[in-house]
This record gives C-alpha cells, structure tokens and sequence, in this order.
C-alpha cells in the first residue's frame, strides 16, 4: 500500500465532537482516490490531515512507506512532499505565472527552474502565460497554474480540495477530463476531494464516500469503475 | 501522546519570541500587583487616609461625566453624519475625527491661554469695549474645565467606532423603523442607541482610559488624580513603594472598567455574520434642518480643532524667532528618533506575536495575544512605575557584570532610552497588534499553506509570502504607533534620561512655566503630524475599495 491511513481522529478546538472518527483508507500507487461528501462531512478535512496543516489527536499515516505522524512523531507539511491544490487556488498575488510555479522548487539550479517551469506549463497547456499575474487570468486558467505549481516540485502525492466547486458549469465538464489527463499522465497518486457525484465518475479510480468522519463505504459504481477490482472494500467503522 | 505530535508544530523561532516578549509585558505588571500585597510603605497609611478619597472623588466625577458627554456628542454626530445629508458633511465626516489629533495637554492649556487675562478674549473685551469681567466666569483650570476638555477632545473614540457601525449595520433595521412609522427622534432613541450599544461602550471605554492615563491636562489644571498622586509620591515624597500601591489601585480601576465593558457588551451581538452589507442611505436636510445640522457639527468641529489651532498657530508666528534654534532642532531629532525606533520594534513584535497565534489557534496563543493588548489599557503612570522597578532590579543584578567590565557599578540600563523606548513597546503593543491582526485575518491561511506545501518552512513563508501580503497594515501599524509616542506624555516624562527632552516634554514645561506661547511650536508639530496621519487614514484609505 502506497498510502496508509489507520484509525485517524481529529478534532476541532472548539467543537465537542470528533469531526474525524477512526477513519481508515489505504491506496496504492498511481491511483486516482475520490473522497465524496456532502458539506461538514470531513472529507477536507482529511486532506488537510494528510499534508500536515492539522494534528491528528490519534492513529497513524504513512505516504510511500515513511510514517509521517503516529503518536510519538510529527513531520511538519513542508517536509512532507505533498502537493496541493487548493480550493480558491492561492496563487500569491504578488507573484508572476512563473515565479508562482518556481516557488516551490527549492534546491533546483536556475537552469534547472527555468526548464522545469517550463516542462509542467507545457502539461497544463499554458506555456505563453508565464509572464501574466494571477489576477490576469481566468478561473480555469488559474485552476492549471495551481495545479502545475503543485505538481512542479514532482510531489509523492497529489492532494485537490473540490477543485471544480469554484468554475463554471460547462467549464466544468470540459476541465474534468482534462484534469484526469494531465494526472494520468504524470502518474502520480492523487486524492481528491469533492461534494459532486459526477466529479467523482468522471475523474476518479476508486470513490470513498464520507459520512460524519468516517468513511462507510465503497460507492456501487466504483467497483465498476474501478481499476483495480481485486481490491478490498473499505471496512466499516 | 499528542504533546509529541504538537512539539514539532510549535518550536520554532516565532514561538520562542512570542514567549519572550509576553514576559517583557507581563513583568511590570506582576511587579506592580506583587508588591501591592507584599510590600510596606511609610506613607501609604497618609495616603490612604487623606489623598485617596479625593483622588477616587476626582477621578469617578471625571470618567462619568467625560463619558456621559462623550456619548452624546459622539453618537449624536455619528447619527447626523450616517443617517443624513447637510452642507459641508462629506467634511465633517472625517474633520469631527481631527480632535484626536490635539493631546488633551496641548488642547488645556492652549484653552487657558485663549481665556486667561491676557488671553484673546479678555484682551479684545478690554481693549474694544473696556468691559472687566469677572475672572470666574473664565477660569477653566478647574474639574469642570477638565471634563470640557477631555470631552471635546476625546469624544471622537465614540464617533468613530458608533459610525462605522451605524454606516454598515443599522441599514434594514433603520429603514424598517421609519417604515413602521417612527420620526427621526424616536428612531434615534429607541432604535438607534440601543443597537449601537456595543459600538458606544467600546468607544466610551477607550475615552475612559485615556482619562485614566493622561497626567498632562490634570497636573497643568490642577486636578489631583491617580497620575498626578503617582508622580507626586514618587519624585515629591520619593516613596516608590507607595506609588507601586497607588498604581496597583489604579490598575484594579481599570480592569474594572474592562469588565464593565465585558458586561455591558454582553452575549446579544448587535451585528450580521454575514459578509453583505448594506449601506443606510443618507435622508437630505433642507432648510432650517439642513442648517441646524451644519451649525451643530461646526461648532464642535470649531471647539475641538479649529479654534484651538488656529491660536496655536498664531502664537507660533509670534515665537517662531526665539524658539526655533538649534537646541529645538535636538528636541525634533530625539522626538522622531524614539517614536522611529518605538514604532519600529512595536511593528516587529506584534508581527511576531499576531503570527504565532494565527499559526496555532490554541489557550497559549490566545493568551498570548491578550496579554500583548494588555499594555493598552494601562496609563502610562503605572507603566513607568512598573518598568523603573524591573530595570532598577536588572542593574542591581548586573552590578557584579559592569563592575567586571571595568564600567562604574551605577545604574545602567534604568537610565537609558533603552527602558523609554521598552515602556513605549509595551503601551502601544496593541496598537501595532490590531492593525496587523486584522491585516493577516483579510488576507487568510490559504497563502500560507500553500508556501508550506510548496516546501518552505514558516520563517521562509513569512518572508516571501505573508509579508509582502499584510505590507499594507505593516506600515499602518507603524504609522498609528509612531503617532502615539510622539504624543506621549506621562511615560516620557518619567522614564526619558536626564537631560532627553521631546517635543512633549518641552511642550509640557513650557506651559507649565506659564510660558504658553512658547510651547506653541512643538504643540503645532505634534499636532500637524497626527493630523496628516488621521486625514490618511480616514479620508485617503476609506475611499479605496480595499
């Protein structure tokens, strides 16, 4: 298993309840993960778990074999590798296309920036924008840029908080297959997160549905959808 | 087990800091209210006996009617200026704002000069008329001579607060009253103030602590309060132990005050959660009512800035020659220099202290960022007394060190800029604080976690991202503290080293040797700078959409 999430618990500061209750999720390398939920649910919560930015009050991750948090340890998110696509995109306002997407290559030669910027623009098909700023650009155009700076850093996992929820319906049909291309192509394992049944047919391998901070299920259409049918369901918790 | 899974979240360089500097504000403070307790003081049982009753009558009869006066004038002209249209409101609306630019110590004895014997008024009614009038009836250097000034002169705390307020939460609630049938008058009373209520108390209680705080306008007019008493025991009757205790008992006054305001707020909040603000559209006055209007925010705008002003000014033509010479030249300098450097190490602090709390939404962060509004609340009196008793302590520490390094064995550090400029970081924490709190809270987490999750650590992210992101309430945070301390009084006075002198000081010396015309300079500096300051803040930066 690639990425192994065992009896996860977080909560809140200020809420009584556990908004994650012994959550559970394994998933193997390459592979496109769905969690769907409705609003409240804690799906994003879960990512947010996954890359660091919360503490878990309990249970145990590890992403390609290393344990980034159980009870005696905790790696900090920028140590973690993990790349991010947010749901309102973050890109720094006060940085170009470029400068955006060479933010996180930390280590890399000038050179080296320059050809990799280069390399995941082409990905997203936005190879003249590099000089624009954030604020020019469109919301699916801003979307690729936040994917491609997240993919730059050629991160060990792909981490999309409802990356649709802020375009525009047709826009959004059209950028769904495009979105699974462009993943499929670098083939990294990719987690994404989402409240819309479609979003999830179109784009993942596998869909885990979310109820009150538990995974409880495999969704039906999954199992078709699936391709890797020989695994297990997800137990119940 | 969680504590390990926290460790690695919290050490860092911003929490090592933060920790720091909270023992930096909260080590006079304890000293204070430590030694209430402890320690015995020759005169306090004097004290107790024969100055604390007056001081506690002056002091109550000061905050209740500053405050009482405060509110009507400050809610009044929020009301007039948000709910209607007259001649000239576009300007009052943030003219009735220049007051705060007077210190109430320049404003007093500005005030006394204009209507002394020898003041324009008594001079012009001699000379022009050869009327005599009764000195009673001119002498402001009394209590009620002090209220009138604190009121005029601090009241725009309330009108400020009251009419953000009013301008974005009162709409559908107003225009539902006057649709139920309600005139101006009842809207204004029954809806109006009981809405703003929270907005009111939060004004009002600022106005109070700066009653409490100012030492300038009571010592010139001859009001003994808490500052004054504190001073007095300290350097008249050299008793530090009793001014410890009176500072303590002016510090229990005001945690009074803030939890009155606590309570008074209460749990009801008068405000949407939601985002979309309507603005009340203003009605137009015609008329009478247009101009009754106009006269009233006239006369307190003419009160409170213009007259005052206006004789500042004549009197700095008339003293110009003498005063302007090298050695005010060094008052400029040292004046700018501590509010430069105050300021400075305010903005870095808070920025550190505003971060680490957003960075972990926990009790130690939350306290921490009390505490750093902490030194807000507390007159700069009971400040100076708790810092000159921590730095006297460090030096006696120190003695063996300096002794070592072949320095005489003196008290070093306790006279120093170094504690001045310690005392400032503490008063006007808060004041940095808030601007850059509310500067990290428009722009969110979202920018920051993306620069962590592209691999830079907090420190790099600050640098390159949050930074650059909050410039804006970087240098307001800045500007806002700058003009505190070049106001300050108390605190300079007390704890500058010997022979330092500011524009306040000297100011304050010159008034207080009667020599007010020579005081007019420095005044008019101090109060042109925070002018331009507030003209920036509440003309320039509002019409910007962000």
């Amino acid at each position: 298993m690639y990425i192994q999430i065992k009896d996860l618990c977080f909560r809140y500061g200020n809420s009584k309840m556990n908004t994650i209750r012994n959550f559970n999720l394994s998933v193997n390398q390459g592979q496109i993960v769905s969690i769907l939920g409705e609003s409240g649910s804690g799906k994003s919560t879960i990512l947010r778990l996954l890359c660091g930015l919360e503490t878990p009050s309990q249970g145990v991750i590890s992403i390609g074999g290393k344990t980034v948090t159980d009870d005696r340890s905790f790696v900090l998110p920028e140590k973690r590798g993990i790349g991010m696509v947010f749901q309102d995109y973050a890109l720094f306002p006060h940085m170009t296309v470029a400068e955006n997407i060479q933010f996180g290559l930390k280590g890399f030669g000038r050179k080296a920036k320059k050809q990799r910027v280069e390399e995941v623009l082409d990905l997203v098909n936005m190879k003249d924008f590099s000089k624009r700023y954030p604020h020019e650009l469109s919301g699916g155009q801003q979307q690729r840029i936040a994917l491609a700076r997240a993919l730059a850093p050629k991160p060990s996992l792909l981490l999309l908080d409802e990356p649709f929820s802020n375009l525009d319906a047709d826009l959004q049909i059209k950028i769904r297959s495009e979105l699974r291309d462009i993943i499929k192509k670098t083939g990294i394992t990719s987690i994404f997160v989402t409240h819309d049944r479609e979003d999830s047919k179109a784009i993942a391998d596998r869909i885990i549905t979310m109820r009150d901070g538990s995974a409880y299920d495999w969704d039906s259409i999954c199992t078709i959808k699936s391709e890797f049918p020989e695994e297990q369901p997800m137990t119940i918790s | 087990m969680k504590l390990f899974r926290k460790l690695p979240g919290y050490a860092n360089i911003w929490s090592w800091l933060s920790l720091m500097i909270v023992v930096l504000i909260l080590m006079p403070n304890i000293t204070i209210l430590l030694n209430f307790f402890t320690e015995k003081a020759e005169n306090w049982g004097h004290i107790q006996e024969f100055i604390l009753p007056d001081l506690l009558k002056n002091t109550s009869l000061l905050m209740v009617f500053t405050g009482v006066l405060s509110i009507l004038i400050g809610t009044s002209l929020a009301w007039l200026v948000s709910a209607y249209d007259f001649p000239m409101k576009r300007f009052f609306k943030w003219a009735l704002i220049l007051p705060l630019a007077i210190p109430p110590y320049i404003a007093g004895y500005t005030y006394n000069g204009i209507l002394n014997y020898t003041g324009v008024i008594q001079t012009t009614l001699r000379n022009q008329w050869g009327i005599e009038v009764d000195q009673k009836y001119f002498d402001i250097l009394t209590l009620p001579g002090a209220v009138f000034i604190f009121t005029l002169f601090l009241f725009p705390y309330v009108y400020t607060i009251t009419r953000a307020f009013l301008a974005n939460q009162s709409a559908s609630i107003v225009e539902n009253a006057r649709l139920l049938g309600r005139n101006a008058w009842e809207v204004y009373f029954r809806i109006v103030l009981p809405i703003s209520r929270g907005a009111i108390v939060g004004g009002v209680s600022l106005v109070l602590l700066e009653v409490l705080n100012d030492y300038g306008l009571v010592q010139y007019f001859g009001v003994p309060t808490f500052s004054t008493a504190i001073f007095q025991t300290w350097f008249g009757m050299n008793d530090l132990t009793s001014a410890i205790k009176l500072s303590a008992t002016l510090m229990f006054i005001v945690f009074g005050i803030l939890i009155l305001e606590k309570v008074l707020r209460g749990r009801k909040k008068y405000s949407y959660a939601s985002a979309k603000v309507r603005p009340l559209t203003p009605v137009r006055l015609k008329g009478v009512k247009a101009w009754t209007a106009f006269s009233y925010a006239f006369v307190i705008f003419s009160l409170g800035f213009l007259i005052p002003f206006i004789q500042l000014v004549d009197w700095m033509f008339l003293t110009f020659d003498k005063i302007a010479s090298p050695e005010f030249t060094s008052l400029l300098t040292n004046s700018l220099l501590v509010s430069f450097v105050g300021a400075a190490m305010i903005v870095v602090f808070a920025v550190i202290i505003a971060n680490f709390a957003r960075m972990h939404q926990s009790i130690v962060s939350k306290s921490a960022a009390r505490v750093t509004i902490l030194g807000y609340s507390i007159p700069g009196a009971v400040i100076a007394v708790g810092i000159s008793t921590v730095f006297i302590q460090i030096d006696q520490w120190l003695f063996g060190f300096y002794d070592w390094v072949g320095m005489d064995p003196t008290l070093v550090l306790s006279t120093s800029l170094f504690m001045l400029i310690s005392a400032y970081v503490i008063r006007f924490l808060a004041i940095g604080y808030n601007s850059i709190e509310s500067g990290f809270d428009k722009v969110g987490h979202q920018f920051t976690e993306a620069s962590r999750m592209l691999g830079m650590n907090v420190t790099q992210t600050f640098f390159k991202v949050d930074a650059r992101m909050i410039r804006g309430s970087l240098i307001s945070g800045f500007i806002l503290a700058f003009i505190e301390i070049l106001k300050e009084l108390p605190l300079t006075l007390i704890l500058r080293p010997f022979n330092f002198d500011t524009l306040s000081t000297k100011a304050f010396q010159y008034a207080s040797d009667e020599q007010i015309h020579e005081a007019s300079l420095a005044s008019i500096i101090i109060v042109i700078i925070s002018g331009i300051a507030i003209y920036i803040f509440h003309q320039v930066l509002e019409k910007e959409p962000n």
